[in-house]
C-alpha cells in the first residue's frame, strides 16, 4: 500500500511554523542513524531544527530504554507488589528483572531513596514466606501430635486487665471499621482497662494487597509496634471484587476465588497468633449492607471468617448480622434498642455505620470479649440507648451461604 | 487501564510504534487507533465497549442527518432543529439512565418515606460506564455544531469513531471538539519532529501530581471526610485544603499525562488547566479550572439559555442555572447540586459587587493588598465548595464544616510535610510559565542518553514516593 498522496506533513504546534525549509545541518533528523552509530546518536546532544522535537524512532528508543531502566531501578518494589498479588507469570518476570537488577546494582538507587524516606523495604520480611513458615509450623505440629489437638486447644490465656496494667487493644480494618472502630476505641477507652489504638484504611481489604497489604502491615507495623493483646478486625466491604490468582483473573465468589480468599483469611489469622498464646483475635463479621449500597451481601465472606475462626482457638468471631440485622439475619436499616426506641443504624450509603449502629456493635463486641477476658474492673457502663435488646443473641453456627 | 501502570506502558509502546509506522496510510492508521482505543476502554469491561460503539453509531447518524437537513446555504431548518433536539435528548437520556436514574428513584422513595409512605427503592445496580459523561458531551457538541453550521463537513464514520473513542481523552477528558481534532486526522504530522520534550515533561509532571501528591493528600482527606467527628478543627482545616490540592493534582495530573501521551502520537489537545488556584475571582477560577468543560457549558448551555442577551436578572438566572447543571453533571448527588449552586450564586454575587464597585470607586487600598484579599476570598470560596464536592452526603459536608468550629480531637494527621506540600502546591500556581518552559528547553538540549536517565529516575522517584498501588483517578467517576 502506498502512503496517501493527499496526506501532507504538518507541524504539531498549534500555530503553523514559519521556519522555511532548509538543508539538514549536522546532527539534524531525518536519518541520524544512517550517519552515526546508535551509541553516538544516544550520547551526543540532539540539535533539531525545531526545538524540543525528535524523530519518532529516537523517541521510541528513549521511551523503551527509559522504561527499561526504570523497571530495573524499581525491580525490588515491583517484585514485592507482584508477590503480594500472587501475580503468576508476571511475578516470574519480576523475579528475573529483580535478579538482574541486583546483580548489576541498579536497585541501589531505589534502596537509597526508600531508606532516606524511612521505609522498610527489607525483603527478608516476606509476608508470603512468613505465612508459609507459619502454616508449615502448624501443619508440622499437627502432623506430629494428634491432629485434633491444635483445633481444640484452649483459647489464649489473657491476664486480667487493670487500670494500672491495661491490655493493649488494637481495632482496625477497612472504612466500615473506621466508623465502628471509632466507637469501639471510645468504649475501650471508657473501660479504663484497655489502651486502644484505631487503625483503619479506606478502600482496603484482603482482596487487593497491591492496594494495601494488610498482612504486611500487621507484620511490619502493628505486631512489633503496638504489640496488641486484643485485636479487633473487620474486613469485607471492599472484598467483593475479582482477584488475580496466579496471573489469572478469578471472578468474585467463583470456586478459585473462594478458595484463595479462604487461604488469605486463614493465613492472616495464623499470622496474628502469638507464640505464647496470649493474644486474642476478635474477628468482627462484615456488617450487612442495604439497598443501593453497591456492595454484595457479604454472607460468603462472613462464612469464611466464621469457619476459619472455628479452626483457630485464638480467633473468635463476632456475629455482626445477629447484632445489627433483622431477627432472620438480613439487613435492617433501623432496629429497636434496649430502651425500646428504634434507631437508624446506617449512614446514607447503607454500608457505613452511623454512630448509633457503631455503638451497638461496639458494646456487643465488648460483651463478646468479656467471655474470654476478665473485665470485672471495667468502668464502662453501657447505656440502654446504645445497646441491642437482650433478645439479640449471636449464632453459634453460621449457615452455609447459597 | 490506568496511565501510571506497567500495563499502560506496554500498551503505549505498542501504540506509539504502530501509530508512526501506519501514519502514512490514512485508513489503516485510523483502524489501528480505533482498535487500540477500544482495547484500552475494554480493559475495564468489554460491555462498556458496546455502549461506546452504540454512541458512536447513533451520533454519527445524527450528525449526518442534521447536515443533510440543513438549507442550501447551511441555514437551519425545522427538520434540522428537531433532529438536533432528538440527538440531545437521546444522549442525555442515555447519560441520565446510567448516571441519574437510581438517584432519581432513591430521591422519590426518600420523599415517600418522609411522608410516612414506607417503600423500599428497587435495587437496580446500574453501573456507570467510565467516561460516559465525557464522550457524551463530545458527541453532543459535534451534532450541535453541525446543526449550527459551525462544523460544515460531517466526519466519516471511521473518523468520528476515532474522534470519540481516542483513548487519551476517552475516560476523563479534556473535552475535545471535533473542530480541534478532525483536522489533525487529515493532516499527517511530520515524524521527524515529534514534540517529545514537552510531552515527556507533561507526562512526568502529571505522574508526580497523581501518584505522589494526590495519593499523599488522600491519606489526610479520606479519614477526615470518612469520620469527621473523630478529627479536630485543625485537622479538618488542613484536610479541606488538602482536598483542594488532591483534586487538582489528580485531575490536573491526569490531564497532563493525557496531553503528553497524545502529543507523542502527534495529536495536540486543548489546555484544560491554567493555574486555577491563582484566580482572583470565581469567574477567573472557572476560566482556569477544567477549561474545556467551562467552554462547553458556555457554548452549549449558557448561550442557548439566552446568555446575557436580556435583562440583568435574565443573565443572572442563566449563569446560576448553568453552574447548577454543571454541578449535576459531576454526579447524581445533592452535594453536587449544592456545589454548582454555590458557584452559580457566587458568580452572580461577583457581578453585582463588581457593578457596585465600579460605581463606588476604589477604596484607596494598595492594589497588591486588594489582589491578595481577592485571591484569599476566591481560594476560600473554592475550598468551601470542595467540601460539598468531596462529601458523600450533605449531612457529611455540614459535619465537616461544623468540625472547623469545634474543639477536641487530635492533630496527628497534620504533619510539617503535609503543610509544606500544600503550601508548595499553592505556591506552584504562581510560578511564571516561562520557568517550566525553560526547564523543557533545557531538557531538550540533553543528549538522548541523559534524557533516558532523567526519565528513568523520574519514574523511579514517582514510584518510590507514591503509595503501593494506584487508586483510580477521581474524575473517572464522572
Amino acid at each position: 500500500m502506498r502512503p496517501s498522496a493527499r496526506y501532507p506533513f504538518r507541524s504539531m504546534s498549534p500555530e503553523p511554523t514559519s521556519t522555511p525549509p532548509r538543508a539538514p545541518v549536522t546532527g539534524e533528523s531525518p536519518s541520524p542513524r544512517r550517519r552515526r552509530g546508535l551509541l553516538r546518536t544516544l550520547v551526543r546532544p540532539f540539535r533539531p531544527s525545531r526545538t524540543g522535537t525528535m524523530p519518532a524512532g529516537l523517541v521510541l528508543m528513549i521511551v523503551v530504554l527509559a522504561l527499561g531502566v526504570a523497571a530495573f531501578l524499581n525491580a525490588d518494589a515491583t517484585l514485592r507488589k507482584s508477590k503480594a498479588k500472587g501475580d503468576g507469570w508476571r511475578q516470574e518476570v519480576a523475579q528475573m528483572v529483580a535478579s538482574v537488577s541486583d546483580a548489576v546494582g541498579l536497585n541501589r538507587a531505589r534502596e537509597g531513596v526508600d531508606q532516606a524516606m524511612g521505609r522498610n523495604q527489607d525483603n527478608s520480611v516476606s509476608v508470603d514466606d512468613l505465612l508459609a513458615q507459619k502454616l508449615a509450623e502448624t501443619d508440622s505440629a499437627a502432623a506430629q501430635a494428634d491432629p485434633q489437638a491444635t483445633r481444640v486447644a484452649a483459647p489464649p490465656k489473657l491476664r486480667q486487665p487493670t487500670p494500672d496494667a491495661p491490655l493493649r487493644f488494637w481495632v482496625g480494618g477497612d472504612s466500615v471499621a473506621g466508623t465502628y472502630g471509632t466507637s469501639m476505641q471510645r468504649i475501650a477507652n471508657e473501660t479504663g482497662v484497655f489502651t486502644p489504638t484505631l487503625d483503619y484504611r479506606v478502600s482496603t481489604g484482603l482482596a487487593r494487597p497491591d492496594y494495601f497489604n494488610w498482612p504486611e502491615h500487621f507484620v511490619k507495623d502493628v505486631l512489633p509496634g503496638v504489640q496488641p493483646d486484643v485485636m479487633v478486625l473487620m474486613f469485607g466491604a471492599n472484598d467483593s471484587q475479582n482477584m488475580v490468582i496466579d496471573g489469572k483473573p478469578a471472578e468474585r465468589f467463583s470456586e478459585p476465588w473462594l478458595t484463595e480468599y479462604r487461604r488469605r483469611v486463614g493465613a492472616t489469622m495464623d499470622l496474628l497468633r502469638s507464640e505464647n498464646n496470649d493474644r486474642m483475635i476478635i474477628w468482627v463479621g462484615a456488617a450487612p449492607t442495604g439497598p443501593n449500597s453497591g456492595v454484595a451481601t457479604l454472607d460468603k465472606e462472613n462464612y469464611i471468617y466464621w469457619s476459619e475462626a472455628q479452626k483457630r482457638p485464638w480467633v473468635t468471631y463476632v456475629d455482626t448480622w445477629a447484632i445489627l440485622g433483622t431477627p432472620d439475619y438480613t439487613y435492617a436499616g433501623s432496629a429497636p434498642y434496649a430502651d425500646g426506641q428504634t434507631r437508624n443504624m446506617y449512614q446514607k450509603d447503607n454500608v457505613h455505620l452511623a454512630t448509633t449502629g457503631a455503638d451497638r456493635l461496639s458494646w456487643a463486641t465488648l460483651s463478646h470479649i468479656g467471655r474470654f477476658v476478665d473485665l470485672s474492673l471495667s468502668k464502662a457502663v453501657a447505656p440502654a440507648s446504645q445497646l441491642a435488646p437482650a433478645t439479640v443473641k449471636e449464632r453459634d453456627t453460621l449457615p452455609v451461604p447459597t | 487501564m490506568l496511565f501510571p501502570t506497567i500495563d499502560f506502558a506496554v500498551f503505549f509502546v505498542v501504540v506509539f510504534t504502530g501509530n508512526w509506522l501506519l501514519r502514512p496510510y490514512a485508513k489503516p492508521w485510523r483502524f489501528f487507533i480505533l482498535g487500540s482505543s477500544l482495547f484500552f476502554y475494554g480493559y475495564w469491561s468489554t460491555s462498556y465497549v458496546f455502549l461506546l460503539l452504540a454512541s458512536i453509531g447513533a451520533n454519527w447518524f445524527f450528525g449526518r442527518s442534521v447536515h443533510d437537513s440543513l438549507g442550501p446555504d447551511g441555514e437551519r431548518t425545522v427538520r434540522s432543529r428537531w433532529l438536533v433536539r432528538i440527538a440531545v435528548v437521546f444522549n442525555l437520556g442515555v447519560l441520565g439512565y446510567f448516571k441519574y436514574f437510581e438517584f432519581f428513584l432513591t430521591s422519590i422513595y426518600d420523599r415517600l418515606n418522609s411522608l410516612g409512605i414506607h417503600a423500599n427503592a428497587p435495587v437496580l445496580n446500574v453501573v456507570l460506564p467510565i467516561g460516559i459523561s465525557f464522550f457524551t458531551f463530545q458527541a453532543i457538541s459535534y451534532v450541535i455544531d453541525i446543526g449550527r453550521n459551525q462544523w460544515k463537513r460531517p466526519m466519516t464514520l471511521l473518523d468520528f469513531a476515532v474522534y470519540l473513542s481516542f483513548f487519551a481523552h476517552l475516560v476523563a477528558g479534556p473535552i475535545v471538539r471535533a473542530s480541534e481534532f478532525a483536522w489533525q486526522l487529515d493532516n499527517r504530522p511530520d515524524p521527524r519532529f515529534v514534540e517529545s520534550s514537552e510531552a515527556f515533561m507533561l507526562i512526568v509532571r502529571g505522574m508526580f501530581k497523581k501518584v505522589v501528591v494526590s495519593s499523599y493528600m488522600a491519606t489526610v482527606v479520606d479519614p477526615v471526610f470518612q469520620l469527621p467527628s473523630a478529627h479536630s478543627s485543625w485537622e479538618t482545616f488542613w484536610a479541606i485544603l488538602a482536598y483542594a490540592i488532591q483534586i487538582y493534582a489528580d485531575f490536573g495530573g491526569y490531564t497532563d499525562i493525557a496531553i503528553g501521551v497524545a502529543l507523542l502520537l502527534g495529536i495536540r489537545f486543548p489546555q484544560n488547566f491554567d493555574a486555577p488556584y491563582r484566580a482572583l475571582s470565581v469567574q477567573d477560577f472557572w476560566r482556569r479550572w477544567h477549561m474545556t468543560l467551562s467552554r462547553w457549558l458556555r457554548d452549549y448551555l449558557y448561550i442557548p439559555l439566552g446568555g446575557n442577551r436580556g435583562s440583568v436578572a435574565f443573565t443572572y438566572r442563566n449563569l446560576f442555572l448553568t453552574m447548577l447543571i454543571g454541578g449535576l453533571w459531576h454526579g447524581a448527588n445533592w452535594t453536587f447540586v449544592i456545589w454548582g449552586a454555590i458557584y452559580g450564586g457566587v458568580l452572580v454575587a461577583e457581578r453585582i459587587v463588581k457593578g457596585w464597585w465600579a460605581q463606588r470607586g476604589a477604596l484607596g487600598l494598595p492594589p497588591q493588598l486588594v489582589k491578595t484579599l481577592q485571591w484569599a476570598l476566591t481560594f476560600g470560596i473554592v475550598c468551601f465548595a470542595w467540601v460539598f464536592f468531596r462529601a458523600q452526603s450533605v449531612n457529611q459536608a455540614l459535619e465537616v464544616l461544623g468540625r472547623l468550629f469545634s474543639s477536641g480531637g487530635g492533630s496527628g494527621l497534620v504533619t510539617p510535610l503535609l503543610i509544606v506540600t500544600i503550601v508548595a502546591m499553592v505556591a506552584s500556581q504562581f510560578v511564571p510559565p516561562r520557568i517550566p518552559e525553560r526547564v523543557t528547553a533545557e531538557f531538550a538540549k540533553l543528549a538522548p542518553i541523559l534524557q533516558i536517565v532523567a526519565l528513568a529516575f523520574g519514574v523511579m522517584l514517582v514510584n518510590a514516593l507514591g503509595p503501593e498501588g494506584i487508586a483510580p483517578f477521581i474524575y473517572f467517576q464522572f
